[in-house]
């Protein structure tokens, strides 16, 4: 199993009355709530954090993109790798990822990645996103060819990466004359690649077809295992059994002494996560066209709560979160790994309004005692898979 | 609301797939594009006008029952759909009658092909961007919000969302709404240079716009007013922006008014 220590540098310091003025922390909560010295301070903290489960022996250490939103102050995630690379020695340096589908200009992203992938001595991880929803209102993109412009981004980079010769690209949302990268990536054939997943089919196929890492989102643990399952019979339907490695569980993780003063500690800050970081409408979330018919349809028999209505209790018995003594977080993970099937953790350890000192103590709890604990789960069984001709889906966990 | 009879449905085979089009009525040939929402959907305002026209009701591509039509991906490409409509259709000259974004699309129409049409009605249109009178983002409303915003009337906003929509309602008013996005969401509802070409119109032309329009403010109906070559204009009161939902007969008499002294003026073209 490995272990990856993911921020998403929420902007903890909502006004009183959040909860009945604002329908989001996201795309039109107004920036005049940005205290400008705050934000300053809250940057330096959440990469010390992350500085700090690269000593702790964390395998990865992960940012991601949003924009216009308290939710997550990175807009640029290449800025916070770039801004860990040479200050971190071990970990994975993982962006999770670029998303591509707004951006205008997705060679730019190529060209960081690669740059990134040398400062970090081939640490780097590239994760790619479509953007959520409310980013397609803040960056002016047509949300109706989101998953075309994504996937023309991705194949784009992906060739600008791997050539050896100068090329011209023209697909339907983008033409480049001349794509020449200076530089290439360190790795070779490229940075490894994560795409996040929230039970779109198209996702899972495409992870599939290219053997990428395919990582969850904040979903109960039976919808995750469906999402996990999917992955793994698109996977088979193409002869491939991914390694364990190559799902991944993200997850909200908090570790105390006791389980009683765990809770009493995580309750808070999960319920900011829930109630207020993720408070956003449908119309927010899913603009037309950014979800497939079939999807959307998915989504609406799925019959999920929507997160701010999710009680405490749920958020734990259904598996949105793990919190406990190092004890119960280990039995915990090691329970969901029968499950669900996985061989990465992303733990969210910053949950919400969480101070530091608070996420310091969980995440050394969490390093000392339960990766120990849950490390040897979720490994590539390669006696089976290299004695066995026939594709042994599902057996390898 | 409906008490209107049944017109007939028929399909019209376009360039990819298939048009979904509803028609009634007997005399000149009026074709109505629709707004955002109504695709599909006969209603009294055109069981009104199809006492005097015979009217054409296709659905957009991607909206209602008409096919996705992929390659129709912006607006001059709808134009040139609706040309090949009207083609098919083999209809000579016809009134073309466009409520909001149908209304833009019919602006467009008259300037592209201002000999093609006999007149040209707008309807609380789009089109036009006039960064002082924003267009409301309807796409960031919740549908009660929506419902809100477009009637004048709170009963009958409240009328129009049910409690509780079942799945394929959702879905196919999320298709609709993909289908407007992909015309409408950049640039926001508008041709920005569509204002500087509206002059090539000829075709007799009315601007109509509910008086208490909040989505699409009364400013984009003066402005249409004075950049079309003597444009006419009407105000139908205490109406929101669903207009021919909430007012269907005042906005039929206006529609038929005009048209019936039009076609005495302009009896030569026809």
């Amino acid at each position: 199993m490995k272990f990856v220590f993911f921020h998403l540098m929420p902007y903890q310091y909502l006004p009183d009355d959040f909860d009945e003025k604002y329908p989001s922390p996201s795309l039109t909560f107004p920036n005049k709530h940005f205290h400008r010295e705050t934000g300053h301070r809250l940057y330096h903290r959440y990469l010390d954090e992350l500085e700090h489960a690269d000593r702790l022996g964390f395998d990865g250490i992960a940012v991601n993109e949003h924009h216009q939103t308290a939710y997550g102050l990175m807009p640029s995630p290449n800025i916070m790798a770039a801004a860990l690379a040479r200050r971190t020695e071990n970990a994975k340096i993982m962006v999770l990822g670029n998303a591509i589908g707004i951006r205008g200009n997705p060679l730019r992203v190529a060209e960081e990645i690669a740059m990134l992938d040398h400062i970090t001595d081939g640490r780097l991880v590239s994760g790619f996103v479509r953007g959520i929803g409310w980013e397609y209102f803040g960056h002016s993109i047509n949300p109706t060819r989101s998953r075309a412009r994504f996937d023309e981004a991705h194949d784009l980079i992906i060739k600008a990466w791997t050539s050896d010769e100068m090329f011209q690209w023209i697909s339907p949302n983008y033409e480049y004359r001349y794509v020449n990268l200076w530089p290439r990536p360190l790795q070779e054939p490229h940075p490894p690649i994560y795409i996040p997943g929230a039970g779109s089919t198209e996702t899972m196929r495409f992870c599939a077809e290219h053997q990428y890492t395919y990582m969850s989102v904040y979903a109960p643990a039976t919808v995750v295992g469906r999402w996990f399952n999917g992955y793994r019979e698109a996977a088979a339907e193409l002869g491939y059994v991914p390694d364990p490695e190559k799902i991944a569980l993200s997850i909200p993780i908090y570790v105390g002494e006791t389980d009683e003063q765990a809770h009493r500690d995580a309750r808070p800050h999960l319920m900011w996560l829930f109630r207020k970081g993720l408070k956003q409408g449908l119309e927010i979330m899913f603009p037309p066209g950014y979800m497939s018919p079939s999807s959307m349809r998915g989504l609406l028999m799925a019959g999920m709560k929507p997160f701010p209505e999710l009680t405490y209790e749920e958020i734990i018995a259904d598996g949105y979160a793990v919190v406990g003594s190092p004890d119960t977080v280990a039995a915990r993970l090691t329970e969901l790994h029968g499950t669900l099937g996985f061989g990465q953790v992303i733990g969210l350890f910053a949950l919400g309004d969480i101070t530091h000192d608070e996420t310091v103590r969980s995440m050394e709890l969490f390093a000392s005692q339960v990766i120990p604990a849950v490390r040897p789960l979720g490994v590539a069984n390669t006696a089976v898979s290299t004695a066995n001709g026939s594709r042994a889906v599902g057996r390898l966990f | 609301m409906n008490e209107a009879s049944t017109p007939t449905e028929e399909y019209v085979d376009v360039s990819g797939g298939r048009v979904h089009l509803l028609r009634k009525g007997a005399g000149e040939p009026l074709l109505f594009l629709h707004a955002a929402g109504g695709a599909g959907q006969w209603n009294e305002f055109l069981d009104l006008l199809a006492e005097r026209f015979e009217v054409y009701a296709p659905d957009h591509p991607g909206f209602g029952g008409s096919d996705e039509l992929p390659q129709v991906e912006a607006m001059d490409d709808l134009v040139y759909h609706y040309l090949d409509v009207i083609e098919q259709l083999g209809l000579d000259c016809p009134h073309v009658v466009g409520g909001s974004f149908g209304g833009w699309v019919a602006a467009e129409i008259a300037v592209l092909a201002p000999y093609e049409i006999g007149s040209l009605t707008l309807l609380g249109a789009a089109g036009l961007r006039l960064p002082d009178h924003p267009i409301a983002d309807l796409f960031l409303m919740t549908p009660h919000q929506l419902a809100d915003v477009l009637f004048h009337d709170p009963a009958k906003a409240a009328a129009m969302v049910p409690a509780e929509p079942d799945v394929d309602v959702i879905l196919a008013a999320y298709r609709d709404l993909t289908g407007l996005a992909r015309f409408t969401w950049s640039p926001f509802m508008c041709n920005p240079k569509l204002d500087r070409r509206l002059r090539r119109i000829v075709a007799p032309t009315l601007v109509v716009w509910a008086s208490d329009d909040r989505l699409i403010p009364v400013a984009h109906g003066h402005q249409y007013t004075d950049l079309i070559p003597n444009a006419r204009f009407a105000l139908v009161g205490d109406c929101g922006h669903a207009m021919y939902f909430e007012r269907p007969a005042e906005f039929a008499h206006i529609i038929a008014a005009f048209l019936a002294k039009d076609t005495e003026l302009s009896g030569g073209r026809r």
